[in-house]
This record gives structure tokens, C-alpha cells and sequence, in this order.
């Protein structure tokens, strides 16, 4: 009973404020919310009789969609809020005009920050909006054609240089911003969907309790712990973690998350040494949250993560493979984990060694001619689908991410190098000959000159270097008197070598470094 | 080289000195660039020294530069392709000032229109007018409003606070804008080139160029914003296409050609001389050997138009966005993106001389004129 306040409160304000959602914010924070609009964003937004205002009505975003709004009214249109005013604000309008889970599901990349080549459904839309942006950015935005047609004249009017620049003036491009693309987007992405209309009346969950985690941190390997959440406000919360990492390292954490949507969970905690943002997701029952971590200022260090709670789930397995032909240890991690193991066809459990509703550690053995492939996980009635790879032997190595950027950064510059945390990463084949991956091993790094041109540019003399665990440092900003001048972009091949069977066996990714990014935004 | 330098350094001298008369007074030749923050620098290019720096009142840094025929006044537009200043260049005070927008938008206000000009600005050969590209956005209280592109005519009498004395409609993405010699054309270099009519902007021709279709060429790309023509009256310009018919499989093969504008006739040729194998950012071409074209980027490449092909190219130590050439052929001029202007022999390519910017200034974007003054 103690928790049921703040939906009292929502509903109260919810009423008090005609919206159209019935989803639970703070009173306090909903108070400034509603009172930022009236006061602040009025002044240009005018009230409509029908409540809502001019223009913001017309548009959902994600979290990070509205705090871009906010800080452009700030940048370009003299308006001033505070910090709190700011959380406040984007907190009431995330609320109510945000995205479905659903929405956001394809562009959730873009909101963890991974480094990741997009994939775009519409040639034309990415012509047009993504040479400049991710095509996340636009995917993450509903609106109908007229307002999208705003939007296009605020790009145009605020930035002219637009239609001059090199992936842009090949093509009459203010035409067909102002015609066909907000007609596209319109009909692509436009303000009322069923998908939202759905979830709009989808009551937030209460996260507060024990969560157990399951992480892999790319670089130094996976991780299992606690997660303790407490309520400290409505949607907002503190959070602790205890967590150890495989090879027996442990972290500590603390912070605090605030839930929007109902379901966007953005937590910012100390752990150990480390500040990171998580941007996760909470499952539609409340009770598993997913996502990526990383490192503040450095997005291109961060982990994977499930949180889970209650019983009966399963939030990983660590290792997340195993060899075929040898005994192995394996971890299942989880929350009220009870009853027997299962590990799918040719995996036979020899031996628990210890079983504790968080944890279930076991020897396992896949027998020798067992096909290569993913298998459930089950303990008792918990269940986890691909949770574990069977392998005979490494057969490929692929580097992940395939293509990054690297930037330059620091020499007395404001902006510090941007790293890139590669991961050498195995597969074999299935009986069929598909693909099959395993997961992240420790390999041997190496950087290479991508092409004939880097080499004679001694690109990778000059464009940074990497450790042993795949972490790609990049060489300093501005001109460097050694290179005639020029600066320390390069273009790379980053190369893993892992031994397998007295064989080596290699895998590259296409690394390029950069220079600085001097304008950054929550969706880039 | 050093040697060969300083012969050539003195060998001017010597011709200056014979020539010491009012007429060689009033006839030398000066480089007109600009460098940040917001600065104009006239440039001896005999003495390869810095003859006088102008400040420039208010912010931004110096884009488009245009002089008036005599001389005397240069025309400017900066405080972030806001504003047109004209600076006295024997005073060094600022004779004429146009803004393009209504206010400078502290607050919104209703219905404010935003101007900025992106690179086209010309002066008319008699001196008396200048014409200013434009792209306006109307502010409304919540939202923006693309307005048509623009030429704004000024007057160069208008004075501290000149108004446009006739809007004239625009292409979109218009870059360079020139006149013809006899004044009776503006030229627009948009994705095609477009002929108008100063007096109104009716569009008497246009000459194709992304749109010029090809069998087995993809569209020409192409981007400047120098204008560096006032030696030949030729505007020159580089421009980038690819074979397509290349077979199956295999990559268009890139191809780079001169565009070619006579500013006294009109005549306006196309050609492309090689699989591109440098880029090229703008060129200039001789006033004494008409076939013979300068462009710079990361290369000094020197082409015979006649025989469409590269005579010479040179590696430069470090990019150049803007090229210009002396009167008599003899030297040319690297400019912008760094802070020096390169000196080279248009003979040989050799870097000759230069002339660096007091404490590193940045050249930018500016661009580089040669103008002759008393």
C-alpha cells in the first residue's frame, strides 16, 4: 500500500490536467510539468481550448526526442528553465506523448548507443534525413504530414546551409522536403497509432525490490549480481548493484533511474570507478528489464544487460556457450530459480554444484557428436529460449562492431578521444552450414592499414592503438608536425586472431578514426 | 631555389624602381583576402608582404569579397553571412552596411524574416551596384517558414543603413553569382547555370549541368563559392562526374572536368580531362595564356584547355581552397583554408614564395581577389 500514492496522485493530475494518458507520473514533478508548459512553453506554444498546446500536441517522442526540443527552445529561442524544470517537463510530456514499446523496438540501437550500421526501410527517407542524422533519430519521432512539414522548415530555417551541403545538393532538396518527405513520413510514422493508443492506457509498474542481473561487458566478459531498487519518488528511483564479474572481480554500484513511457527505464550510477547511463526497457509485465549500459563520455565502452525479478525467470547464462566433448561449468542466473535443469538435446547436467534461488551453477557435458546450435536453458518452470550455444570448434572470427568510428580527442583540444571497445567473436556452423555465432572470446589484437592508401599514409603509425582486450585508443586532436600537418585520421583494419586446434583463425572489422564530434545529441 | 627567388624578388624591385612614376603608383596590383576574426588583409604581392589589415566592425569572418572598379572600397559579407560591409581601403572606415534580416531576433517577433547569403555577391562594372544572394526563413511565433530564395540588389551609395533597391527571384542553391562584362547578365550557379536578367531576374537561359544527361555518364557535381575571375573574365571551375559504363560489377570510374564561363561572351563549355586523380576545389584562369588553368585543393594542378589535359601537378603543403593569379600570368596565389598564401610560379608550380597570416590567422573561407590600387 505503501507505493499505491503516486498512482492516487497520477490519476489526480491526470484529471486536473485533461491529458490523455493514464499513465503515472510524480505529483511533484507532474506539478512542474504542467506548470513549465503553462508558463514557459505557452509563451510561443499558445493553450488550445481542447487542452494541449500549439505544436507540442502534435508530436510523441522518446525521452531523448524531448529533451532535444527543450534544449534547441533553449539554444535558439532564448527560453530558460532550470535543471529541474527541464526533468520535469520532458518527464510530463514523455509520459503522455511518447512512443509504444513497440514504436521504439527497431530504433532502440540508436537510444543505448551502439555502434551500429543502419539498416534503413526507406531509401528515400534516409537520402534525405539520414545523411545527416541516424535514420533512428526520425524513427523515434511520430507526427502527422503538416507537422512534419514544420519540422522540415525549422531544418531549412534554421540551418540554410542544408541544401548546399555535399549529400544534399545533387538533389533539389528543399522540393522534396516540403512535398513528398513529410508526406512519406506522414503516412510512416504519423501521431495517433494503435500501437500507442494501446499503450497509453498501460499503468506503470512499481520497480521497487530485489532484481537479479546478468551482464556482458564487451572487453572484460560477463557479469551476474543484484540489483536493489527503491522507490524515491513516483517513477523515480535509487538503485545499488552488486555484481561480479567472471574473472572474479567485483563492482559495486549506486545511482538512481526514472521510468518514463512506462516502460523507458534511464538510470545514471556510479559502479566502482565508473559512471554509466543505462537505457533499458521494462517488459509489458514489469519484470524483466533489458539493454545496454555505457560509460559516460565514452558510449562506445558500455555492456549488455537483463534484469530480472520475481520467480521462475531466467536472466542469463554464463558462459553463454559450450564445447562439445568436455565437461563445463555454467552459471544460470535468475530470480526464484527452483527444480531441475534442463539443457536442451545432447547436454547432459553431471553434476550441480550449487543451487540458490539467484544462481544455479552446474557441470555440464555436450556430448561429442552433438549438432552445433542454440538450446533452451530451463530450471524447474523458468525458461530461456537461445540461452546457450552448443560448438564443436571456432571456425570464423568476426570483430564486432564490423565498422566503427573512432575520434580523435584531447591534445589541450575540449573534446576527449571517443574509443571504440571491439570484441573478437566466434562462430562456427550449424549441420546445415549456417553461420552460427558463440559468443566473445579472448583473442590477439592487432591494427593494420586498411588499404593501399592508408599504408602510404602510414595511417596505422598514426591513428591510435590497441590493447590487449580490444579497447581502441585513437591518436590525439589537431594537426600533427610528424604527418606534414595533417591530422591523425586513419583508416584501419582491426584484426582478432584466435588459436583453435593449432590453427589460427582471424577476423577484421573496418575501423575509421575520426575527427572530434563538436555537436552531439541524445539521438545522434 | 632560394637563389632563383631572390633573383626574381629583386628583378621586380628593379622594374618597380625604373618604373617609379605616378602611372606604376597607380597601376600596382595588390591580393584582397580576409582572416579571422573578421579581418580584411591587403597583400603586396611583389614585396610578399602584408600592406595593411582592416578590422571590420562586428562579428563573423569575411566570406564573399568584391571591390569596387577603382579600387577603393571593398565590399564584404560577414557577421555570419548576415551582413554586407563596404570598407574604405584608403580610410579603412566602413562606408555602407546592409543587414539582411529584420532585427537580430533577441526576441521572437512576429513575423521577423532571417537572412543569410550563401556565397553569391557581385558588383556591377560601373561600380554602382551590388547584388547579394539570399536565403530568408520567416520566424512565426512557433514556427518557421522557408521563404524563396533571393537576389538582393543594394546600391553601393546606400549608405550605413542601405536597403535593397529590388529583390530578384533566385534558383535554390544558388553558389556563385557573376555579371557579365558589359553588365547586362547575371550568371547563377545553381544545378544548372542559369542566365538573368539583372533588371528583374527573368531567367533568359540556362545551361545545363547535373541536369545535362549523358548515355553512360552519371549527373555532374559540382560546388564553388571563390569568385576569382576578375584577372581573365573567365569563370572556371572544376567539376566531377563518373563513367557508368564501366561493366558489370565493376565501379563507376570518376572523371574530372573544367567548367568554362566567358563572362564577355557567355559561352559556357563542359569537358572533362581525367579519371580524377586529385580533388580539386576551385581555379583560375591566365589572363595572358587563355588556355592555361590554376585549381588547388591538397594539389597546384596546372591544365591546357586546347589540349584538355593536366600539364603539371604538384603536391602543396597543406589545402588551399581559393586560387588567384597575377596580372601578367607570371605568379599564382594559394589561398584559404590555412594561414598563408602560397606563391607559385605559373610556369614552373614551384613554390616561389608566401605570406603568412600574423599569429596564424585563419584564411577560412575567405575569399581571394586581386585588385589593382593607386
Amino acid at each position: 500500500m505503501k507505493f499505491m500514492s503516486w498512482r492516487i496522485a497520477a490519476a489526480a493530475a491526470l484529471m486536473a490536467a485533461a491529458t490523455i494518458c493514464r499513465c503515472a507520473p510524480s505529483q511533484a514533478g507532474e506539478a512542474l510539468g504542467a506548470k513549465v508548459l503553462e508558463e514557459t512553453c505557452s509563451r510561443c506554444h499558445a493553450a488550445l481550448p481542447s487542452g494541449g498546446f500549439e505544436r507540442i500536441s502534435e508530436e510523441r517522442k522518446t525521452p531523448e526526442g524531448w529533451e532535444l526540443t527543450i534544449s534547441r527552445m533553449e539554444r535558439f529561442d532564448h527560453v530558460t528553465v532550470s535543471a529541474a524544470q527541464e526533468a520535469a517537463v520532458v518527464k510530463w510530456l514523455a509520459d503522455r506523448q511518447g512512443l509504444a514499446p513497440a514504436e521504439a523496438a527497431p530504433f532502440r540501437y540508436a537510444l543505448e548507443r551502439r555502434p551500429v550500421v543502419e539498416s534503413p526501410d526507406d531509401t528515400d527517407l534516409a537520402g534525405m534525413c539520414a545523411s545527416c542524422h541516424t535514420y533512428a533519430r526520425i524513427g523515434l519521432e511520430r507526427r502527422d504530414k503538416a507537422e512534419w512539414l514544420k519540422l522540415a522548415n525549422m531544418h531549412l530555417g534554421q540551418w540554410p546551409n542544408i541544401e548546399y551541403v555535399a549529400t544534399s545538393r545533387d538533389r533539389e532538396w528543399w522540393k522534396l522536403a516540403s512535398t513528398e518527405i513529410p508526406a512519406k513520413l506522414g503516412a510512416k510514422w504519423p501521431l495517433e497509432t494503435k500501437a500507442w493508443s494501446e499503450w497509453k492506457t498501460h499503468r506503470h509498474a512499481n520497480l521497487a525490490g530485489s532484481w537479479r542481473v546478468a551482464g556482458h561487458r564487451a572487453g572484460k566478459g560477463d557479469y551476474a549480481g543484484d540489483l536493489v531498487i527503491r522507490p524515491n519518488g513516483d517513477d523515480h528511483y535509487s538503485i545499488t548493484y552488486k555484481i561480479t564479474y567472471s574473472d572474479g572481480t567485483k563492482s559495486f554500484g549506486k545511482g538512481s533511474a526514472i521510468v518514463y513511457t512506462g516502460y523507458e527505464w534511464r538510470g545514471t550510477v556510479r559502479l566502482g570507478k565508473e559512471k554509466i547511463h543505462e537505457v533499458y526497457a521494462l517488459s509489458a509485465d514489469g519484470n524483466r528489464l533489458s539493454g545496454r549500459w555505457f560509460r559516460d563520455g565514452q558510449d562506445g565502452i558500455g555492456a549488455d544487460v537483463v534484469a530480472v525479478r520475481g520467480v521462475d525467470a531466467i536472466a542469463g547464462v554464463e558462459p553463454r556457450f559450450i564445447r562439445s566433448g568436455q565437461p563445463s561449468k555454467l552459471t544460470i542466473i535468475g530470480s526464484g530459480l527452483k527444480g531441475t535443469v534442463q539443457l536442451g538435446a545432447g547436454i547432459v547436467v553431471d553434476k550441480v554444484l550449487s543451487a540458490t534461488p539467484g544462481a544455479v551453477t552446474i557441470l555440464a557435458t555436450a556430448a561429442k557428436d552433438t549438432p552445433p546450435g542454440e538450446r533452451a536453458v530451463a530450471v524447474g518452470k523458468a525458461q530461456s529460449a537461445s540461452a546457450l550455444v552448443v560448438y564443436d570448434r571456432v571456425k570464423a572470427v568476426e570483430v564486432e562492431p564490423g565498422i566503427a568510428v573512432a575520434r580523435m580527442g584531447g591534445n589541450g583540444g575540449p573534446i576527449a578521444p571517443a574509443l571504440c571497445q571491439f570484441e573478437a567473436v566466434a562462430y562456427t556452423k550449424t549441420a546445415d552450414g549456417a553461420p552460427l555465432r558463440i559468443g566473445a572470446m579472448p583473442a590477439k589484437w592487432e591494427v593494420a592499414n586498411f588499404d593501399e592508401t592508408a599504408a602510404k599514409d602510414r595511417d596505422a603509425s598514426f591513428g591510435g592503438h590497441i590493447d590487449r582486450n580490444g579497447l581502441f585508443t585513437p591518436g590525439l586532436a589537431g594537426p600533427n608536425p610528424k604527418r606534414g600537418g595533417y591530422d591523425n585520421a586513419a583508416n584501419l583494419s582491426v584484426k582478432a586472431t584466435m588459436a583453435e586446434g593449432g590453427a589460427a583463425v582471424e577476423g577484421a572489422a573496418h575501423l575509421y578514426v575520426a575527427p572530434q564530434r563538436w555537436n552531439d545529441a541524445p539521438i545522434r | 631555389m632560394k637563389t632563383k627567388a631572390l633573383v626574381t624578388g629583386a628583378a621586380l624591385l628593379a622594374l618597380c624602381a625604373t618604373m617609379f612614376s605616378p602611372l606604376c603608383v597607380q597601376a600596382k596590383e595588390y591580393i584582397l583576402t580576409g582572416m579571422k576574426p573578421n579581418r580584411l588583409v591587403l597583400i603586396d604581392p611583389a614585396k610578399r608582404a602584408i600592406a595593411r589589415i582592416y578590422t571590420i566592425p562586428g562579428g563573423g569572418s569575411p566570406a564573399g569579397i568584391v571591390t569596387s572598379p577603382d579600387g577603393k572600397t571593398a565590399y564584404v559579407t560577414t557577421n555570419h553571412m548576415g551582413s554586407l560591409v563596404g570598407i574604405d581601403l584608403d580610410s579603412g572606415k566602413e562606408v555602407f552596411h546592409a543587414d539582411f534580416s529584420d532585427g537580430d531576433f533577441a526576441d521572437v517577433s512576429d513575423g521577423a524574416l532571417r537572412v543569410r547569403s550563401f556565397y553569391g555577391l557581385e558588383i556591377s562594372p560601373d561600380g554602382k551596384e551590388l547584388f547579394v544572394s539570399e536565403s530568408p526563413v520567416r520566424l512565426l511565433r512557433d514556427e518557421y517558414k522557408v521563404e524563396d530564395t533571393r537576389i538582393a540588389v543594394y546600391r553601393t551609395d546606400g549608405g550605413m543603413a542601405a536597403e535593397p533597391v529590388r529583390l530578384l527571384p533566385l534558383p535554390r542553391r544558388t553558389t556563385n553569382i557573376m555579371m557579365s562584362t558589359d553588365g547586362t547578365k547575371l550568371y547563377a550557379n545553381s544545378w544548372d547555370l542559369y542566365t538573368l536578367d539583372p533588371k528583374d531576374g527573368k531567367v533568359l537561359k540556362v545551361d545545363k549541368i547535373l541536369n545535362w544527361q549523358r548515355k553512360n555518364f552519371a549527373p555532374p557535381g559540382l560546388f564553388n563559392v571563390w569568385n576569382q575571375f576578375e584577372q581573365a573574365h573567365v569563370f572556371v571551375t572544376p567539376y566531377y562526374t563518373a563513367r557508368t559504363d564501366t561493366g558489370s560489377g565493376k565501379p563507376p570510374v570518376p572523371r574530372t572536368g573544367l567548367l568554362t564561363l566567358d563572362l564577355k561572351t557567355g559561352d559556357f563549355h563542359m569537358n572533362e580531362f581525367e579519371d580524377s586523380s586529385a580533388i580539386m576545389f576551385s581555379s583560375v584562369l591566365s589572363p595572358v595564356h587563355h588556355n592555361e588553368v590554376y585549381s588547388v585543393f591538397k594539389t597546384l594542378t596546372k591544365n591546357d584547355l586546347e589540349k584538355n589535359k593536366v600539364i603539371k601537378r604538384v603536391a602543396l603543403p597543406h589545402p588551399y581552397y581559393c586560387v588567384n593569379i597575377s596580372g601578367d600570368g607570371r605568379e599564382v596565389y594559394a589561398a584559404g583554408a590555412g594561414n598563408d598564401i602560397g606563391v607559385y610560379s605559373a610556369d614552373t608550380l614551384r613554390r616561389i614564395g608566401e605570406i603568412k597570416m600574423p599569429g596564424g590567422a585563419d584564411l577560412a573561407g575567405a575569399w581571394i581577389r586581386m585588385v589593382e590600387r593607386p
